[in-house]
């Protein structure tokens, strides 16, 4: 059987979540492996979900937030962008692969780039394979 | 060379004389400990406590850690290194303690020693710094050594791994780990209470020293102190079973600098870049 990967999303509600609707609305196809949760900001996103997830078995993670200068409360993906950079940072030297973790600005109007980006992103962590590092064996 | 018995003479000196004149309610500083090797930190409150006061080159605690337990507006006077120093510099930008209710003594010194490899330490482990960022008084000669030796080469061959082989070497180390705390006690910067790791709602990782709640600590340790680690390397000289977590930090550190052109604890009027942000801060760093 074809390897199915997991996918954690995790879309700021003005935003990405938005757009993730209006791919829905429009009737655009994208793979289905993207669970989305949805934040209030992309800087509500505690670095820790991410280790988390990888350890609860994500093979991806994909974070999704407002453009910058575009955040519903101006400057929270600007702090975001930093902290999640470093993130990625941290896991790139733990030895994982760091482009299981993507951060991409997607607005409300983008319906068409998010169904993009999760195209493009599941199919590039389908060629990473399974995540094994950080998942929490049984 | 430092003059470390000329260094102890003055913090004496000094503390009696603030601790006499009462213009603070305690000096931190060093003290007898078991041997000449261990060395403990002290909090002279008296000027008959400032006798007892020494300084060797095992002293490498780093006092910063202690200043968070005087409740604020205590007047306190405490022997600063170089890394101490900038430990002082971050907790005054993160308002734990304000300038004003300080007296800092720095201390210029290199060839200070690991008590338990009893190796000089340098750059390989630290921020390498030998003077004091800030300090009220000084009670040695400043150092001059010439040009500074980047406290970053020691990651190349890190760098260089291949990401599996650095993943396995991660794991061999993070699963000695018996989560006896002993690195966050001995960080100045590490003073959140609760810790994430004492959380029970949520809980992050389990509590039990295990490979996946081992991985949890220190990865999001390392998170909360990027940007604001200064490089003492105290955490690792305090790991009962060796861990080099001065390397991640230091890792965690370069990646910073690179990205936001600031080095923890160096001047007090930056922002942490953690909780700073530039409109123009490139996608590139996301990358
Ligand atoms: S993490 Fe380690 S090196 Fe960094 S400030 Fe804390 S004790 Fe010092
Ligand atoms: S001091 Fe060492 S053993 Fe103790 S919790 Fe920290 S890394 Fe683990």
């Amino acid at each position: 059987m074809e390897f199915e990967p997991k996918i954690l999303g995790i879309a700021c509600n003005w935003c990405t979540y938005t757009g993730a609707d209006l791919a829905g609305t429009t009737r655009l196809k994208y793979p289905q492996n993207l669970r989305v949760v949805r934040v209030m900001c992309s800087s509500r996103i505690n670095p820790s979900f991410i280790f988390r997830a990888f350890q609860l078995g994500a093979d991806g993670v994909l974070v999704g937030g407002c453009h910058p200068g575009d955040c519903h409360y101006n400057t929270g993906n600007l702090y975001a962008r930093r902290r999640l950079a470093v993130t990625k940072k941290i896991l790139e030297f733990s030895g994982i692969e760091p482009s299981r973790f993507r951060v991409e600005w997607i607005s409300a109007s983008e319906g068409n780039k998010f169904a993009e980006v999760v195209t493009e992103f599941t199919s590039h962590v389908k060629s990473l394979g399974p995540q094994t590092k950080f998942k929490i064996k049984e | 060379m430092t003059n470390f018995k000329h260094i102890e003479e003055n913090l004496k000196k000094e503390a009696k004389k603030l601790l006499e004149a009462g213009s603070v309610a305690v000096v931190l500083a060093y003290t007898e400990g078991m041997d000449e090797k261990h060395p403990q930190p002290f909090a002279a409150q008296s000027v008959a406590d400032a006798d007892k006061i020494i300084f060797n080159e095992y002293c490498n605690h780093n006092l910063a850690r202690y200043i968070i337990r005087y409740a604020p507006g205590t007047k306190i006077a405490l022997a600063v290194k170089a890394a101490d120093s900038r430990a002082v510099v971050v907790l005054i930008q993160e308002e734990k303690i304000k300038r004003e209710d300080l007296i800092l003594l720095g201390i210029p010194a290199d060839g200070m020693k690991n008590s338990k490899t009893d190796e000089i330490i340098d750059a390989k482990t630290t921020g390498g710094l030998a003077n004091p960022v800030i300090y009220d008084i000084l009670l040695g000669e400043e150092i001059h050594t010439g040009k500074p030796v980047s406290p970053y080469t020691v990651l190349e061959q890190y760098e260089k791994m291949d990401k599996d082989a650095r993943f396995a070497f991660w794991k061999e180390q993070f699963d000695k780990c018996i989560r006896c705390y002993a690195c966050r006690k001995a960080c100045p910067m590490c003073y959140c209470d609760p810790c994430f790791i004492d959380q029970s709602k949520p809980r992050w990782a389990v509590k039990s020293p295990q490979s996946h709640g081992n991985l949890m600590y220190h990865l999001t340790r390392f998170q909360h102190l990027a940007g604001r680690c200064i490089d003492c390397g105290e955490c690792t000289r305090a790991c009962p079973v060796d861990i080099p977590l001065y390397l991640f930090h230091k890792f965690v550190a370069k990646e910073c600098e690179e990205m936001f052109q600031q080095a923890a604890g160096m001047k007090i009027d930056d922002k942490p870049v953690m909780v700073d942000f530039r409109v123009e801060d490139s996608d590139k760093i996301l990358e």
